[in-house]
């Protein structure tokens, strides 16, 4: 059982505010938190990370306590047993692949790191220095580097977001993969939809530091429940008159498709905007493909 | 998108499938569904009844039998025509409907406003949504 | 070759020791002195900034002035260091390598200072989670990252103190075999008339100060492309 509990102020360009959290997680849960930028997120992961400080705060895992500012007790990022996988990879230039993710061990733990290397899949490039690597490897080096010190909880702070759509795809199974095979208790800060769909056990919704919902991902983002089984996570590419009716052109995942729409419905919306497109399992034909 | 409000009257499950009643105003529609009954699926339980335009068959003076389970009487109150689609608005006890038919068909059928028609929708085509 | 006599040979050896020994302690002192300035939120680090910066703007014969002043057998200062050290700082060649660190110390602070705050910062919070203290951290981290930046502060201090004159003349006093460095040295050969001989020592100071130069940038080059590999 993981409980996070803090407040600290803080200060984006536009405004000052509060950031007050109160979140509990079970071990081996997969947990996003979601939210426009500016609005914590990042900090709220650097605060569990350590590597910022509170105004107040309560850390547990477990049985140990990270955190608690009315006892005084606040464990530097070191003696926390965590995995960071920063958005910018933070990947040591100095040292080569296998240099880096032996970096995090304490003692070399040759098994382990040989595990950790075919795991994510980069025993090829271990000799390998950081500025030789594209954007996909340095990612899986980063997190190979994260689990290599055997933590206890996982961060990662909008990991893929610098990645072609494939990439992204790509090294989310790969840490789902991660996730499950090391047994891991992970915190995610995304707000790419289908990532969050596809990889989180519970979403927290943060808005303007404060926690607004919390639940399953269809729980948080699909406003009412639907009963149609067929639900899709996308993005509108271009909305247009045709004849009486409009067509709305939208993006999900690599596919494009095209919905009708009558101008009720298309009144709010507008291009850019992440939509949920829902229809029956009685409509959709099967094809098969190659 | 349509949206009508009414009330969960019956549930029939035959494995994992459902057909449910949706009591409206006293008339009834039904919707069949898969999987798992929701949590909103209850028995008295108040919900959205959704349908799309498209999915809205209109007949004038109908006599026969056929298949198709929901079927209801209006009264058009505007039809707004295209080149190839038609758009048109009915009026079903308080509710309101709308169609999308073709032009040729709206032609045929020489629809006009204070028309009486009967409304189809199949089964298939009606979810049910929380309020 | 009748004008490479000793006092030729002794005053560019002078020249050069006190270069690379201002150089050495700078890099020792330097180093975490950019340290501190690049990562210090303190309320008086615009103050030491300043101070360190000062060098670069006042005249060297203002500093080689204080210097004297400061650090005569007279004064508190200075007697604590005759006295006690058995240092004598005016008219000696410990004087001169005093002076010369302080005079050059912006030159290897400040690229230091820059090449610290260009690391990201994430790379010194990515060591931290991963189990590494602040020490580990600046050796393993940190300082194999800004090799260019010191070699760039190598490289500046080195020549400027190569290039003092006012500090060196002042503090000095010029003496022969203890305290005369070429650059004093052409000066007075000037001022003798003795041209030829101001001519040699110019020379070999150039060719001396453009091999070092010239090899210190062929090292970084080395350096920036093994880091690639």
């Amino acid at each position: 059982m993981i409980e996070i509990k803090v407040k600290k102020e803080l200060s984006s360009v536009k405004e000052t505010f509060k950031l007050d959290v109160d979140i509990t997680i079970k071990n081996r849960e997969f947990i996003t938190i979601f939210g426009k930028s500016g609005v914590g997120k990042t900090s709220l992961l650097k605060i569990i990370a350590g590597l910022i400080q509170v105004d107040y705060g309560f850390i547990k895992i477990n049985d140990q306590i990270w955190l608690d500012t009315e006892k005084n007790i606040n464990l530097p990022p070191q003696k926390r047993k965590i995995g960071f996988v920063f958005q910018d990879f933070a990947l040591f230039p100095n040292m080569t692949v296998e240099q880096n993710i032996a970096f995090a061990m304490a003692k070399k733990d040759k098994n382990f790191l040989k595990k950790v290397l075919e795991v994510t899949e980069i025993e090829n490039i271990k000799h390998k220095k950081p500025d030789t690597l594209s954007g996909g490897q340095k990612q899986k080096v980063a997190l190979a580097r994260a689990i290599a010190r055997k933590p206890t909880l996982l961060l990662l702070d909008e990991p893929f977001s610098s990645l072609d759509l494939e990439t992204r795809q790509k090294l989310q199974e790969e840490l789902k993969k991660i996730h499950d095979e090391f047994n891991l208790t992970t915190i995610l800060v995304s707000h790419d939809f289908s990532e969050i769909f596809r990889l989180s056990d519970r979403v927290f919704l943060l808005e303007k530091g404060k926690i607004k919902k919390h639940g399953k991902p269809e729980d948080i983002f699909i406003q009412e429940k639907l009963s149609g089984k067929v639900k899709l996570t996308g993005q509108i590419l271009n909305i247009e008159k045709e004849d009486i009716m409009y067509i709305i052109t939208v993006l999900i995942g690599n596919n494009v498709i095209k919905i009708v729409a009558v101008e009720e419905e298309i009144k709010e919306l507008n291009i850019g905007d992440n939509v949920i497109i829902a229809t029956k399992g009685f409509n959709p034909f099967v094809l098969r493909t190659m | 998108m349509n949206k009508i409000k009414g009330f969960i009257s019956k549930i029939e499950t035959s494995g994992n499938i459902s057909i449910v009643e949706i009591d409206v105003d006293h008339e009834k529609l039904f919707s069949i569904i898969i999987g798992d009954r929701e949590d909103f699926l209850k028995l008295g339980k108040e919900v959205f009844v959704i349908f799309k335009e498209t999915e809205v068959s209109i007949a004038k003076n109908f006599s026969g039998e056929i298949s198709l389970k929901n079927q209801f009487k209006c009264k058009i109150s505007d039809i707004n025509m295209g080149k190839l689609l038609t758009q048109v608005t009915l009026t079903w006890n308080n509710n309101t409907i709308k169609s999308i038919i073709t032009t040729s068909s709206a032609k045929r059928l020489d629809l006009k406003i204070e028309d009486q028609v009967t409304a189809f929708v199949k089964t298939n085509e009606i979810s049910i949504m929380e309020i | 070759m009748f004008f490479v006599d000793t006092e030729f040979i002794q005053t560019l050896t002078i020249t050069f020791k006190l270069a690379t020994l201002t150089t050495l302690i700078l890099v020792i002192i330097g180093v975490p002195i950019g340290y501190f300035l690049a990562y210090s939120k303190h309320k008086l680090k615009p103050i030491l900034e300043t101070l360190i910066a000062m060098p670069i703007v006042l005249p060297s014969t203002v500093i080689g002035f204080y210097f004297l002043i400061v650090f005569s057998p007279d004064t508190i200062i200075g007697g604590f260091f005759e006295k006690v050290l058995d240092l004598k700082l005016i008219f000696t060649f410990e004087g001169l390598v005093v002076a010369s660190v302080i005079y050059s110390l912006p030159f290897m602070v400040h690229p230091v200072q820059s090449g610290f705050l260009s690391v990201p910062k994430s790379l010194i919070e990515a060591s931290l989670t991963l189990g590494k203290s602040r020490i580990e951290t600046f050796f393993r981290v940190l300082i194999p990252n800004i090799k260019p930046s010191i070699l760039t502060g190598i490289v500046l201090s080195f020549a400027h103190t190569i290039g003092e004159f006012g500090v060196v003349l002042m503090v000095g006093g010029s003496i022969p075999g203890e305290t005369k460095v070429a650059s004093i040295a052409i000066y007075e050969e000037v001022e003798a008339l003795n041209y030829d001989k101001a001519h040699l020592y110019s020379i070999i100071l150039f060719i001396i100060s453009f091999l070092i130069l010239l090899s210190l940038f062929y090292i970084n080059k080395k350096i920036v492309r093994a880091d690639k590999l």
